[in-house]
């Protein structure tokens, strides 16, 4: 029985598990206001399952084992209270049950002890050892009065508790003994629930809660800027908003996404993961992240998405590298010297090759290409081109192939010419948000004017900037991208594919399609669709693709660290022995051409868009 | 110090992308408005003297005529300018009048630095550096790319090209007027917030007396450019036949200029004479002639 010594034991730890939230809680609301809408069912089913956490199979599987053990424990801790009845049959499996997973408890327990004593890189999680100390003693100390109570018991162990059993070889028939393990064990979860706010336990509240608080909008979306703050961008922790800091809660250092950052996998400063450990620290001690992130570190970023695809607890770092590089651009003025001529570009000439409006419909020469107010009747799409599809002389080949796509297949569609502008992804990506919002308001005018309703992208850039961006900036419309579209042509057998294809064909999945905006089969789709496809899959595909190195304003920014990103990727391509790689973006494109290209191997493998292989299949390509 | 930046507005015509030779093939998308790009990096340079210089520096801006590229003009004040002057002047000036009319308002403002771009992109004269130098009866070095100030003394420090990659590092005594030389990198642009803490710009009109000054050299005639034949880079061996021929085949309308000829062969070569008479490789016919 309880004590009154005991019931404010209890009161106390209580009291500290209390503050100690208080105070977390406190921590990061120092944070600018966020709308962020709760998903509880998404929650529950993440608790349950803990599927993101098992794509790490072994400390995945720890940590259900310490997730259920514990919580096990814990119903039935709170159950007893009641004093309920059970049937002893009933009793004796969840003796068993209970022993069962006291076992595997243990065990993930001493896996994770093994695995913090062993690694001592400095971004490991920190405040570990403690609470797994705290509840190994809460483990054996459970299991040993379980023995000592067995041995004292007239019927002694039985099979429904085969751990007890053990225990009670180990310990002897006193019970004393018995009333000390007892003791030492409530002590010790009094001291675990007290550490919970203190140590790497946190996480128990705050990952929980950043699930429940998980972005429901595509990964590609960033937040607009709130121009009133007197601070443009992120510098000190009360420049971002409370759901990036409690993302710098949230996180467990547990690496994941430096393991799979594309600019750390090449050599560069940059890691992810430290970056959430220097908000972390800066929700403590203060100071400005442009002290602990350098500006090595800050623009290597790609923008590639994969430490938000990665993350088990859905931190990300990314959209605190757009807020700080936001900082030091709006704020500092201090825009990388590569990039200042394509933003001074884009500010003149409102594209990112600086040739200007006049020259914008310049690829369309010939071909029949309407504006979209010279079309008989209403438009069926409106051509989005892009920078690349109007100015790069490789993709207004691709360009030209969508032309050719549309015709064949009779598409009452037209462009935008000299109206339209750069989507502004570039600037955006690149901190620039006055940029971005000049081009986007110049551009959502012109598509009202003319009234446009659907559009159909070739940059995966310009797709996911104006289906997930614009409607922030009051352009709606609906928007598809190319592959898409091209799959529907197909599909509604408007267009037929009939030469085929040569040689065996991968796919190098864009982070703007895939991650960004989950479009990975429509690609595999469109190329099933084409006769004579022998399609064989890259193995850092899909959710795991790995990024050419283009996105984020790279593409315009010097690769000086570390290797090249897009000869990695390259590398990868050419182990696979294909003869084609098909993509389906112009960054992607050039990358992964010169990637390849440096690689001098015999036969290249060769680079293309998705659509030029379309426009090759139908019998023609430009 | 007082550094006095000469900025001047050009409307840059980048393309020739209409159809009507009365407009001289012009559309209004085919020039942008922007300040002369080697003015924008003498900016820079003052830019830099006032953020090292001991006791700072007053950075005033001068333009002549009327206000064009008033968002560049604010994007120059927001980099840090201090103060825009606006000369008062119409109509077409030779490089004489013009600097005189810049004398003249330097000599208002009391500086004791002039800078100013090496030529411009639209004319391309290169003189109003070195006539305003001469007005003013100050020394002048042109193609400067740094600039350094002594602290003894009244003289600067320019490191400026001197051709063919030679660099030349010259000492000069201050006042004096330098013209800048476009660098390689561009100049950082302003922050969000230099551009909230301007308000409205001030822009100051200095009105001068031009009708005393007469223009030293008359233009006779302006030519547009030519159609030139563009250098052509041998198609991409990698591409098959029909990419490099439509890599051949693509270049920017203000290279290849064509106009289609469409309807029924008569029509068509009525459209052939017409161009011909238009550009002037046929004699207009004359009524009647060929009844006659
Ligand atoms: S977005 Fe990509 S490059 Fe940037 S930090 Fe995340 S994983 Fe690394
Ligand atoms: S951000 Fe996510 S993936 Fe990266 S270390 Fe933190 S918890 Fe792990």
């Amino acid at each position: 029985m309880l004590t009154s010594f005991d019931l404010l034991l209890i009161g106390l730890s209580l009291v500290i598990f209390g503050a100690g939230l208080l105070k977390l809680k406190a921590a990061w609301s120092q944070g600018r206001p966020a709308r962020r809408p709760g998903d509880l069912k998404g929650l529950v089913l993440y608790l349950l399952g803990q599927r993101e956490i098992l794509e790490n199979r072994v400390a995945g599987l720890a940590h259900l084992a310490l997730f259920w053990g514990v919580c096990f424990y814990l119903a039935l801790a709170i159950l007893a209270q009641f004093g309920p009845v059970i049937p002893p049959g009933l009793a004796r499996l969840v003796s068993l049950i209970s022993d069962l997973l006291g076992v595997a408890l243990l065990a993930g327990l001493i896996f994770f002890a093994l695995r913090r004593l062993g690694d001592r890189e400095a971004a490991a999680p920190r405040g570990v050892l403690l609470p797994v100390a705290v509840l190994l003693i809460v483990v054996l100390s459970g299991f040993w009065a379980e023995g000592a109570r067995l041995n004292l018991a007239p019927e002694g162990a039985s099979w429904h508790a085969p751990a007890g059993w053990f225990f009670a070889l180990l310990s002897p028939a006193s019970p004393l003994f018995m009333q000390i393990m007892v003791r030492i064990h409530f002590f010790a979860v009094l001291l675990l629930l007290a550490l919970v706010p203190f140590t790497f336990l946190r996480h128990l509240v705050t990952s929980s809660l950043n699930v429940y608080y998980r972005r429901q909008e595509p990964a590609g979306v960033i937040e607009p800027v709130d121009w009133q703050q007197p601070v443009i961008g992120a510098d000190q922790r009360r420049d971002f908003n409370w759901k990036q800091l409690l993302d710098a809660e949230a996180c467990v250092s547990c690496g994941r996404c430096e393991q799979s950052c594309p600019a750390n996998i090449s050599g560069k400063p940059l890691s992810p993961r430290k970056v959430m450990r220097a908000l972390h620290e800066n929700l403590r001690g203060g100071g400005g992240m442009e002290q602990s992130v350098s500006q090595d570190e800050l623009w290597a970023c790609t923008t590639c998405m994969a430490c938000l695809e990665k993350c088990p607890v859905f931190v990300e770092p990314l959209d605190k590298l757009v807020d700080m590089r936001r900082y030091q651009v709006l704020d500092r003025g201090r825009l990388p010297s590569e990039a200042r001529e394509m933003m001074r570009d884009l500010e003149l000439y409102a594209d990112t090759y600086g040739r200007g409006p006049a020259h914008r419909e310049d690829w369309a020469l010939g071909l029949e290409v309407p504006h979209i107010s010279n079309l008989p009747g209403e438009a069926e799409v409106l051509l989005w081109v892009g920078c690349s599809g109007a100015f790069h002389p490789q993709y207004q080949q691709v360009a030209r192939s969508m032309a050719h796509i549309l015709n064949a297949a009779g598409v009452n569609f037209g462009i935008l010419g000299k109206e339209e502008a750069c989507c502004g992804d570039a600037a955006r990506r690149l901190g620039d948000e006055e940029r971005f919002e000049t081009l986007a308001k110049k551009n959502i005018a012109a598509l009202d004017k003319y009234g446009v309703k659907t559009l159909v992208c070739l940059c995966p850039h310009c797709y996911n900037t104006l289906r997930n961006e614009y409607p922030a900036l009051g352009g709606h419309y609906q928007i598809l991208s190319a592959v898409e579209f091209a799959l529907r042509l197909i599909a509604k057998k408007r267009i037929y594919p009939k030469y085929p294809l040569a040689g065996r064909l991968t796919i190098h999945d864009p982070c703007y399609l895939g991650r960004g905006n989950g479009i990975y089969q429509p690609l595999r789709d469109l190329v099933g669709s084409l006769p004579g496809a022998s399609l064989v899959e890259l193995e850092q595909s899909r959710e795991n693709g790995f990024c050419c190195g283009g996105g984020g304003g790279r593409m315009w920014l010097h690769e000086k660290l570390g290797e090249n990103i897009n000869n990695l990727r390259a590398a990868q391509v050419a182990h696979s022995g294909v003869q084609t790689v098909a993509t389906a973006c112009p960054f992607c494109l050039t990358m992964l051409e010169d990637g390849i290209n440096s690689l001098e191997t015999e036969r290249p493998a060769k680079v293309r868009d998705l659509i030029e292989i379309v426009a090759m299949s139908l019998g023609r390509a430009h | 110090m007082r550094i006095v930046v000469c900025l001047k507005q050009i409307a840059h015509t980048y393309a020739r992308s209409g159809r009507d030779p009365d407009s001289n093939y012009l559309e209004p998308e085919d020039k942008v408005l922007r300040i002369n790009p080697c003015d924008e990096f003498a900016l820079a340079l003052a830019l830099e003297a006032k953020e090292y210089l001991p006791g700072g520096a007053e950075v005033s801006l001068l333009t002549l005529g009327p206000i064009l590229a008033q968002i560049e003009l604010v994007r120059c004040l927001a980099l840090g300018a201090d103060w825009l002057f606006q000369v008062d002047a119409q109509g077409y000036l030779d490089p004489w009048q013009k600097s005189s009319l810049l004398a003249r308002s330097v000599q208002k403002i009391e500086a004791d630095l002039v800078l100013c771009g090496r030529e411009s992109l639209d004319s391309a004269n290169g003189q109003t550096g070195a006539l305003l130098a001469h007005h003013l009866n100050m020394p002048f070095v042109s193609g400067v790319r740094k600039i350094d100030f002594g602290t003894e003394g009244p003289f600067a420090v320019v490191r400026r090209a001197a051709g063919r990659g030679t660099r030349q590092v010259l000492r000069c005594p201050l006042p004096a007027v330098f013209s800048v030389e476009a660098g390689n990198t561009i100049p950082a642009p302003p922050s969000y917030d230099q551009k909230r803490n301007l308000g409205s710009p001030p822009i100051q009109k200095l009105v001068l007396d031009a009708a005393g000054v007469a223009p030293r050299y008359v233009q006779e005639a302006q030519y547009p450019p030519r159609p030139r034949v563009k250098p052509l880079t041998p198609p991409d061996n990698c591409l098959d036949s029909y990419g490099r021929v439509s890599e051949l085949l693509s270049g920017s309308s203000m290279e290849k200029k064509g106009r289609m000829l469409t309807g029924d062969p008569e029509t068509q070569v009525e459209g052939i004479i017409t161009f011909l008479q238009e550009s002037g490789v046929l004699e207009p016919e004359k009524e009647g002639e060929l009844d006659g």
